[in-house]
């Protein structure tokens, strides 16, 4: 193992890797950040170039597009409001509010080194610990993921503002949404009225620009600014002793990320909610959480990015793809030759290890290419906002449309920039509603797999045989409850 | 701001340079062509177009783009290009279960007969049942045996309702008289990896997504679809008394109807060289794919058949 460790790391030394790599993740950067356009979508195109190119050479390249992807699309959500992806929404609302104080350069900053952070940690730890992992991940079936999703939704309830009742709502109605459309199981439509588009469920990205960056837009321009920019200041850099504040933070997110990234089926976006939850409860100004705190961007930030360690391991060590990034990575090895799965580690080590080395090189990389283009960034706020809002409007528009040029979504988002509007004015938190828009649908798929795996006793099933489920069924009321208790506490004193 | 979107604009347009080797000309395709994959990722269908879509660029000097549309069983994706226009940069990747199949089981809101022609039907797999290699059933009898004794007590993991796993398993139920408890998940990669965790007993599969576990002994396959025997030791469906036209998987690309013929022709011109590209075989040879490519025209009368068989089974099957 040390052996082909140590030829790895030679293998990954490479002037080509590097160049393409950095290649990668510029681009991957640029397209992160235009919303509608995916780093999925960037990564399927770029696929079949690492085909003709040596495996050492060819994936990290699209894991340069990957890495380089993910933080791209927390720049539109920090500088705009325009989260283009569920993971990037936690990033957005101290983001923004921290744009608006003039101070976007250093919340890019935190978003970037709490990112890299966060995901060379999970990337060296998935390096040591990929057998284990790879055990860890066994565990985890419909039930228990039924049982960790509701979990999540409960402690997005229970924290995400200042008013736990209302969220609740807002989260239920999200949930709603997300049931309209075809059952995922059953395949009975429900709710659709018989509305042809609706048929495939109402879409996210129309939702999470209408209801994050349409309010904010309007805003600007009810307010009649219009020779007024943004934010009159980019602010300085982070400094050193603000990222040590946010240190403890940054791991305790990146720990969090780590974990979920193990539960196959939970994903960026549960980490990212989790370990801005956890930071704020562990505060003692969780006041200040979503007023512009630079320690939400680290939690979020550095959760969503240590996903990606662990959700390399069922690839892998299995050849079996957790989601669509790892399904495009599988594609790159088996054009290679490389069929990901048990024996990959006996012959073809040295590789692997290689690969898995230059992920950590991207990453420092990466430090460089972010540091470098992030006052060029956060200029964009300070042009004049009669001309930063139209240009604003169209990306909105043209964002979504391009996602899958469907003239419904533009309707969609035109009703949720309303429905935006309005929730702002009724002091509704919309975020608890995307989160269980975006959850649901898993949630409730795990709920009929678990039911199906019952065959008609699934309590006994469940006692006999998924202990670890009910434990955390049997904990998620009680955790629910202290974190209510403890949100209540800081809205009344 | 206009420096900044003119910068992503330059990047944008050389990355669509590096897509297109040569530049557009007036003949179809003169951009890129979407393939439709109306599944989850990481399945047999992902897998297979990655490689076509690597290779096809050479033989029609245009990128084909996968993009993956699953929903509804397929419906989501296949609705999609029905709704397409018929211009030939739309293609569907799909299987005779979604394609003819599902007609009988749901109200589509198209009519696949009606609104889809064969392009290529590119390979077709044989499908196995699996199970783990510490698992006590050691043989297709073993397995039968324990559903027979109490029915529903062995879990199945399949890739979805109607799917390619859950028909032919409920072809074999409906031609053993047994019942498995049948789990949905979403996509074979799943379905294998709930085998594989302990959360079913068996399920189904195929070469493509089998051979790493088979060679690492974590798996051993009790039946295979087929005349043929795929290993040695391992009875066929025919010989277990599955008998018929069962657990075959053809994937098929089809285009809506009214693509023009220039279109159909450039197309079938290209899988025809694509077929005899020895990277393009050796590639398919590396993920254990066959390449069996039958063109459009013979494919439609396949496919007719295969729509009287379906009709049959389902109405078999929903009218007990």
């Amino acid at each position: 193992m040390l052996e082909q460790f140590i030829t790895g790391f030679g293998m990954a030394l490479r002037l080509d890797t590097f160049m393409l790599m950095g290649a990668g993740l510029f681009g991957g950067m640029l397209v992160g950040a235009l919303p509608g356009f995916t780093t999925l979508m960037a990564m399927a195109i770029l696929l079949p170039i690492s085909f003709f190119l040596e495996p050492i050479v060819g994936i990290p390249f699209l894991l340069g597009v990957y890495k380089g992807g993910i933080f791209g699309g927390s720049i539109p959500a920090i500088l705009v409001s325009m989260p283009g992806t569920g993971a990037a929404v936690a990033t957005s609302r101290d983001g923004y509010k921290l744009t608006q104080q003039g101070k976007s350069r250093k919340a890019l900053d935190m978003a970037l080194f709490s990112s890299v952070f966060g995901d060379m940690s999970s990337d060296i730890f998935t390096m040591l610990m990929i057998f284990p992992i790879a055990y860890l991940v066994m565990q985890f079936g419909p039930p228990e993921l039924f049982a960790v999703l509701l979990l999540s939704l409960v402690i997005i309830a229970a924290t995400s503002t200042q008013n736990p009742v209302k969220s609740l709502i807002m989260m239920l109605f999200g949930l709603w949404l997300s049931f309209i459309g075809t059952d995922p199981l059953g395949g009975v439509e429900r709710f659709t009225f018989g509305i042809f588009d609706l048929k495939s469920g109402i879409p996210l990205l129309p939702m999470l620009i209408g209801v994050f960056a349409i309010p904010e837009i309007a805003g600007v321009v009810m307010r009649n600014e219009g020779a007024r920019k943004l934010a009159t200041l980019v602010g300085e850099r982070l400094t050193f002793a603000e990222y040590r504040r946010c240190f403890k933070t940054i791991c305790r997110s990146t720990v969090i990320g780590t974990g979920i990234g193990t539960i196959p089926g939970l994903g960026q976006v549960v980490a990212a909610m989790m370990g801005y939850s956890a930071a704020k409860n562990a505060s003692d100004h969780p006041e200040t959480f979503g007023e512009g705190e630079l320690e939400g961007i680290a939690a979020a930030e550095a959760a969503n990015n240590a996903v990606n360690g662990p959700t390399m391991v069922p690839l892998l060590t299995l050849g079996i793809p957790g989601d669509n990034v790892t399904a495009i990575l599988l594609g790159a090895f088996v054009a290679q030759g490389l069929r990901p799965g048990p024996q990959l580690f006996e012959e073809q080590g040295a590789t692997v290890f290689a690969i898995l080395i230059a992920m950590v090189f991207a990453n420092i990389m990466f430090l460089a290419i972010g540091y470098l283009s992030i006052p060029f960034f956060s200029r964009i706020v300070q042009i004049k906002t009669s001309v930063l809002i139209p240009i604003v409007i169209m990306f909105a528009f043209a964002g979504t449309f391009v996602f899958r040029s469907d003239n419904f979504d533009l309707l969609m988002l035109v009703a949720f920039g309303i429905f935006g509007l309005v929730a702002k004015a009724g002091k509704f938190d919309v975020m608890p509603m995307v989160m269980g828009f975006i959850l649901g649908p898993p949630m409730e798929y795990a709920f009929g797999q678990t039911m199906a795996m019952g065959n008609g006793a699934t309590l006994s099933f469940l006692f006999e045989e998924r202990l670890g489920a009910i434990g955390v069924l049997i904990a998620t009321p009680l955790i629910g409850l202290t974190l209510w208790r403890r949100m209540r506490a800081v809205v009344s004193g | 701001m206009f420096n900044f979107s003119l910068k992503k604009l330059a990047v944008s347009l050389g990355f669509a340079a590096l897509m297109t080797p040569t530049l557009a000309l007036a003949e179809y395709p003169e951009k890129p062509i979407t393939m439709v994959i109306p599944f989850g990722a990481g399945g047999s269908h992902d897998l297979n177009s990655r490689v076509i879509t690597s290779i096809i660029p050479t033989y029609l000097n245009q990128a084909m783009i996968v993009r993956l549309t699953p929903g509804a069983g397929g419906q989501k994706g296949t609705q999609e290009v029905a709704n397409a226009t018929a211009d030939g940069y739309t293609l569907l990747f799909t299987h005779n279960y979604v394609d003819m199949l599902q007609q009988y089981v749901e109200d589509l809101p198209y009519d696949p007969l009606e609104d889809f022609i064969p392009i290529a039907r590119v390979n077709y797999a044989p499908m196995g049942v699996v199970v783990r290699a510490d698992s006590p059933y050691k043989s297709f009898e073993d397995l039968v045996e324990a559903a027979t004794m109490d029915p529903g007590s062995v879990r199945m993991s399949h890739s979805g309702n109607w799917g390619a796993q859950f028909v032919p398993a409920a072809q074999i139920m409906r031609a053993r008289g047994i019942h498995f408890n049948l789990v949905p998940y979403k996509g074979g990669g799943p379905a294998m990896q709930a085998l594989l965790a302990g959360d079913a007993e068996v399920t189904m599969g195929f070469p493509s997504t089998l051979s790493g576990q088979i060679e690492s002994g974590a798996i051993r396959v009790l039946a295979t679809a087929g005349a043929e025997r795929m290993y040695d030791d391992v009875p066929t469906f025919a010989e277990v008394g599955v008998e018929g036209d069962i657990g075959f998987m053809h994937r098929v690309l089809v285009a809506p109807k009214g693509t023009p013929q220039e279109a159909v022709d450039k197309l079938t011109e290209a899988f025809a060289a694509l077929v005899e590209d020895t990277t393009f075989t050796r590639m398919m040879g590396r993920l254990n794919e066959t390449v069996d490519l039958m063109d459009g025209e013979s494919y439609q009368k396949l496919r007719e058949e295969q729509a009287h068989a379906y009709e049959d089974l389902v109405k078999a099957l929903t009218s007990q």
